[in-house]
């Protein structure tokens, strides 16, 4: 994206969003949503990982720095992990990074967790609107201006 | 718990720790010491094993700490834990750091005497090596402890400084200096069975005074607080991605922070895998990202990563910060970040081998609000 793009006004700016998707629940919710011919917002890139458990705090990083507006990740409900426990880890993960992301002053509104079942096709659909429209009101990741990081 | 006091020999608390020691090994109780001794040079100590009493000349108090302990502790123990009772001698935050190694089954406390010695704090290597003053570093330190002045404080690693406690914890044996009368004698207290057998047979003396030691204590965790505190207060304004980005920028990806680490176990880290090699056109899309890449690349990715896996172990003993061949204050960072996450989790790296590090276990019902809207 050249800066002219970026430095256009909040309200017709695309934010990006990487979404990482739990193979059991999210990504099927997402597919849901897609066979069921429900519409959500473009914006969000999804990659599907097989937990969320498996979402190491460097993919967000990574994902943040090189300049995406949002990082999603979607997990099972609590209790439903197809591994026992891994969105229980996940959660754990989630809440340190947001703790060092705040520690350095870094917007951690930008990183969303939720619990996406397969069934719950509209609820990915409205989670993605309300995190599109979340990020527009955010405005543009400020590190994707900075190239030294 | 047992207090002894041992008696120091012609003002000489540095050959009487070594009488001490020395019969200690000669008891046949422990096989070998693992102290930290002089090299020739004089200009540095390292951690030696030693088994012949005979080569032992060690200097505990020597205050330069130019590896993690823990980290060699490690190495002697991880294929497999000695079968006679070995004794190392450490500082507190090399203890913390070796029980958060044992959590993280990298080493193992089978027949390993863990001996404290009271820190008063370590000067950076090239501060030891080349000491400006007229007097030895060790020699300098413990007189301005006995003068209870802080003319030391000026050349003290900025970690430990700000130290978040100076006393050992979880030692079979202490070796304390704060309280004591140095010129005269040396607490030893026994904190475990293995530690009291240990003593046993030592020609020590009972503590007269009991009092001083506790207050000596006290003080001097009270007074790290404080300074803690105001530290603390003080760092917590370099935020946002523009102070950040700024404060690495000295950063030039080479991991060394992550070598002198303590906590940073992995036999392959990451960053040094195959996951950063890619194809040129991939680089090329990199760039188009921003306009322009810089090279090395993902030298914060990595600060930031490595944060977010060791920080809820961190014991702040600021070796990153050593290890830097860029002076970049590390500390100013590492210990906000780790004091915040810390908290979060109500995790205290090195203070219970029992309890497990915080990312491999959870509670159902915790952190609720997280994941939900």
């Amino acid at each position: 994206m050249s800066d002219e793009k970026k430095d256009h006004k909040k309200e017709d700016f695309e934010p990006k969003i990487v979404g990482f998707l739990c193979n059991w629940c999210s990504y099927a919710g997402a597919d849901l949503a897609g066979t069921s011919r429900i519409q959500y917002p473009p914006n969000v890139r999804i990659i599907r990982v097989m937990c969320s458990g498996s979402v190491d705090s460097m993919y967000i990083l990574r994902a943040l720095l090189e300049g995406a507006d949002g990082v999603f990740v979607g997990g099972c409900h609590p209790g439903d992990c197809h591994y026992i426990d891994g969105n229980y880890k996940a959660r754990r993960r989630m809440v340190l990074l947001e703790n060092i992301l705040g520690t350095l002053g870094l917007e951690k509104e930008r990183v969303w967790l939720r619990w996406i079942s397969a069934s719950e096709g509209q609820k990915f659909a409205d989670t993605m609107r309300e995190m599109t429209e979340s990020i527009r009101k955010l405005g543009p990741n400020p590190i994707a201006k900075h190239w030294n990081v | 718990m047992i207090k002894k006091v041992l008696k120091v020999k012609d003002n000489d608390v540095i050959s009487s720790t070594n009488e001490f020691l020395k019969h200690l090994l000669a008891s046949g109780k422990i096989q070998a010491l693992l102290v930290p001794q002089s090299t020739p040079s004089k200009k540095v100590v390292y951690p030696v094993l030693i088994t012949d009493q005979r080569k032992l000349h060690t200097d505990i108090f020597a205050p330069v700490l130019p590896v993690a302990t823990a980290t060699v502790i490690s190495k002697i123990t991880k294929v497999q834990p000695p079968s006679k009772p070995i004794g190392v001698v450490l500082r507190a935050c090399q203890i913390r750091a070796l029980i958060e190694l044992v959590k993280l089954n990298q080493a193992s406390l089978t027949n390993i005497v863990i001996i404290g010695v009271d820190c008063p704090g370590t000067f950076p290597i090239n501060i030891y090596a080349e000491f400006p003053e007229k007097k030895t570093p060790t020699q300098f330190l413990l007189e301005t402890m006995l003068k209870k002045s802080n003319d030391a404080d000026q050349y003290l690693r900025s970690a430990c400084k700000v130290c978040k406690d100076p006393v050992p914890t979880n030692a079979d044996i202490v070796l304390g200096l704060f309280g004591a009368d140095i010129e005269k004698e040396l607490i030893i207290e026994a904190h475990s069975e293995i530690g009291k057998e240990l003593l046993k047979d030592m020609t020590l003396e009972d503590e007269k005074e009991g009092k001083a030691r506790e207050k000596a204590v006290k003080d001097t965790r009270e007074e790290k607080d404080k300074k803690r505190a105001v530290f603390l207060k003080e760092k917590e304004g370099a935020k946002g991605i523009e102070k950040v980005a700024e404060f690495f920028d000295k950063c030039v990806n080479c991991h060394n922070c992550r070598q002198a680490c303590p906590i940073c176990y992995c036999k392959e880290c990451l960053f040094d895998s195959a996951v950063f090699d890619a194809e040129a056109y991939k680089f090329v899309r990199r760039a188009e990202n921003k306009g322009l890449f810089k090279l090395p690349s993902d030298a914060l990715l990595f600060q930031l990563g490595r944060m977010n896996h060791m920080i809820l172990s961190c014991v702040e003993c600021g070796l990153c910060e050593q290890a830097c061949p860029n002076a970049i204050p590390l500390m100013e960072v590492f210990i906000p970040a780790a004091e915040n996450a810390q908290k979060e989790f109500t995790y205290h790296p090195g203070k219970d081998k029992t309890e497990k590090v915080p990312m491999i276990v959870y509670r159902e019902d915790e952190f609720l609000e997280v994941g939900e809207k």
